[in-house]
């Protein structure tokens, strides 16, 4: 290749990384600005930097507890998925059973239902069973919602241990729980991770079923707070900054520490 | 080993997927049948509210929406993801974690708070955008970038492109890393240049990965709702509408549950048909 080609190559992966990267900065950059350097520019360096919009919007507008919020039903969304769907994806890996095509087939449908599709149904039933306008409310359907993805990469993560192992154990007089417990558990550990990974990133991002759920402004996650701040703040850009990159920076540099983790979870299947 | 350890497996994951998925997909279903008055099902409607669509104009348009967002998807984030990925794959080891980290960083982040961040970036006062426009003197580009309908869906679809191109990137990676390397040495020594090696082994051999994102992006292009809420809400007009916020207005603004429930329908309908066909065709592979 020449010299010449291959530089252009390069300027066009720089160009892409400034399309990623550049609103990220731009973000940061604001959020450090005081109000005083406001219009010296949107990429004009801040100076002094400030930050007065993160203890103001951490402190005053309730940004702390939608935090809090966010890691509470995020981390119930992820122990109620992990509880469930890797033994669900053994029993499909390495199981036979009456009926396991046709229970696979139906959480495979689901792979693809997006919320709003049974949010008509489902925000009836919730009121049925007073959920409404409660953290459970959201929970329950988050992790039934990210179900399919999760047993079916369990079931991918399954397939890959060697019966043998298994075989040996319950020779040895161990029960499938136990066998599943002891060897499998401990196999299957980087899928784990990663499941853990992806179902608490999905549950951080989600959007639609805290907003219509959850109304007290103390139980809601920071996407709705983010969201009713942007209404709420209406030009105090430096707060809306602070706040946005609160809302990501925590899964940002959760994926940079966990990157090969997370690329292997959302890529599964998808090279299978 | 009986049945029953099998099933006991199966529970926890069952009971909550048929609790909150299967079961409220059976009822809207069946609420698509009947009448609704004020959240009460009245009377057995038939299809009296799937034909109703017909005359919906905006739900043609929300449509249309989904369709056009599905083809610029292909058009651009995919082609992009598949370019970086064959230049990627040449570099070394560290370029490569590097950049795909990078261009990976926008799916981490919420759409509604990418919405939050490019909707800043359109706003045609304080916006990044028209600044710098301004600032290359072509002054005269300049716009609203949200707020007029002939560039709202566009403006919103680089967004989506924004939180997409990465993803690409790294299944195009790994599927190229899987080519066998003698093919392209091959080709070097037949004198072939970077652009055939691309065009006549990386892109045939890249087919699957290309079926499969397609596929991803016309379910995604389906599902969104997020970007679209917290930017525009549908608006300016109807310009931005798509069925999963026609449907949260019809729900939750209008009242109008049936026709709610016919249209969640007929958005499941669309992505199952999808789901299915990805099915076939990369099995059958």
């Amino acid at each position: 290749m020449s010299k010449t080609s291959r530089h252009i190559q390069t300027l066009v992966l720089i160009l892409f990384a400034a399309y990623a990267l550049a609103p990220v900065y731009l973000v940061l950059l604001a959020s450090m600005r005081s109000e005083a350097d406001l219009f010296s520019g949107p990429l004009a360096l801040p100076w002094p930097i400030n930050i007065d919009n993160f203890l103001r919007v951490w402190r005053e507008s309730g940004f702390a507890a939608y935090f809090f919020n966010s890691l509470k039903i995020s981390a119930a969304v992820t122990v109620l998925v992990l509880l469930s769907a890797p033994l669900a994806g053994f029993a499909f890996a390495k199981m036979r059973f009456a009926g396991r095509e046709g229970l696979f087939a139906l959480f495979l449908a689901g792979l693809v239902v997006p919320a709003p599709s049974v949010i008509v149904a489902l925000y009836g039933n919730l009121q049925t069973l007073g959920l409404i306008d409660n953290q459970i409310g959201v929970i329950l359907p988050q992790a039934a919602l990210l179900m399919p993805f999760s047993v079916f990469m369990m079931r991918t993560v399954m397939q890959e241990i060697p019966d043998e192992l298994i075989e040996a154990s319950t020779m040895d007089g161990a029960t499938l729980f136990g066998t599943f417990i002891r060897i499998v558990v401990p196999i299957a550990r980087p899928g784990l991770m990663s499941l853990t990974l992806i179902v608490f990133l999905f549950s951080w991002q989600e959007y639609l079923l805290p907003l219509v759920v959850l109304q007290t402004e103390t139980l809601k996650p920071i996407t709705v707070g983010a969201a009713s701040l942007q209404g709420r703040y209406g030009v105090d850009y430096g707060g809306i900054a602070a706040a946005g990159l609160i809302a990501f920076a925590p899964i940002v540099v959760l994926f940079l520490i966990m990157q090969r983790s997370f690329v292997r979870g959302l890529s599964a299947g998808a090279v299978k | 080993m009986s049945d029953r350890t099998a099933y006991i497996f199966l529970l926890p994951a069952l009971v909550l997927y048929v609790a909150f998925v299967a079961l409220p997909i059976a009822q809207v279903v069946g609420y698509s049948l009947f009448e609704w008055d004020q959240g009460i099902i009245g009377d057995f409607a038939g299809l009296s509210n799937f034909e109703r669509m017909g005359g919906d104009t905006v739900f043609w348009a929300a449509l249309s929406h989904n369709a056009i967002w599905v083809v610029l998807t292909l058009a651009f984030p995919l082609m992009a993801g598949l370019l970086l990925a064959a230049i990627l794959a040449e570099r070394n080891q560290h370029v490569i974690r590097w950049m795909s980290a990078i261009y990976f960083i926008p799916r981490t982040i919420p759409l509604v708070v990418a919405g939050i961040i490019w909707g800043w970036i359109y706003n045609p006062i304080f916006g990044l955008l028209n600044y710098m426009l301004e600032s290359v003197g072509l002054g005269g580009w300049t716009g609203a970038w949200l707020a007029q309908s002939e560039t709202a869906l566009l403006s919103l679809n680089v967004v989506g492109a924004w939180t997409f191109f990465g993803f690409c990137v790294v299944i195009y990676l790994a599927a190229i890393q899987s080519i066998d390397p003698s093919l392209y040495e091959a080709a070097e020594i037949d004198g072939a240049g970077w652009g055939r090696k691309f065009r006549d082994i990386t892109v045939p051999l890249l087919k699957n990965s290309t079926l499969f994102l397609g596929l991803y992006a016309a379910i995604e292009a389906m599902r969104f709702f997020d970007l679209v809420w917290v930017t525009t809400q549908g608006g300016p007009g109807y310009a931005t509408e798509v069925l999963t916020t026609h449907i949260y207005k019809t729900f939750f603004l209008v009242g109008d549950f049936g026709y709610a429930a016919a249209l969640s329908v007929v958005l499941l309908a669309i992505v199952l048909a999808i789901s299915s066909i990805s099915y076939f065709l990369l099995r059958a592979k």
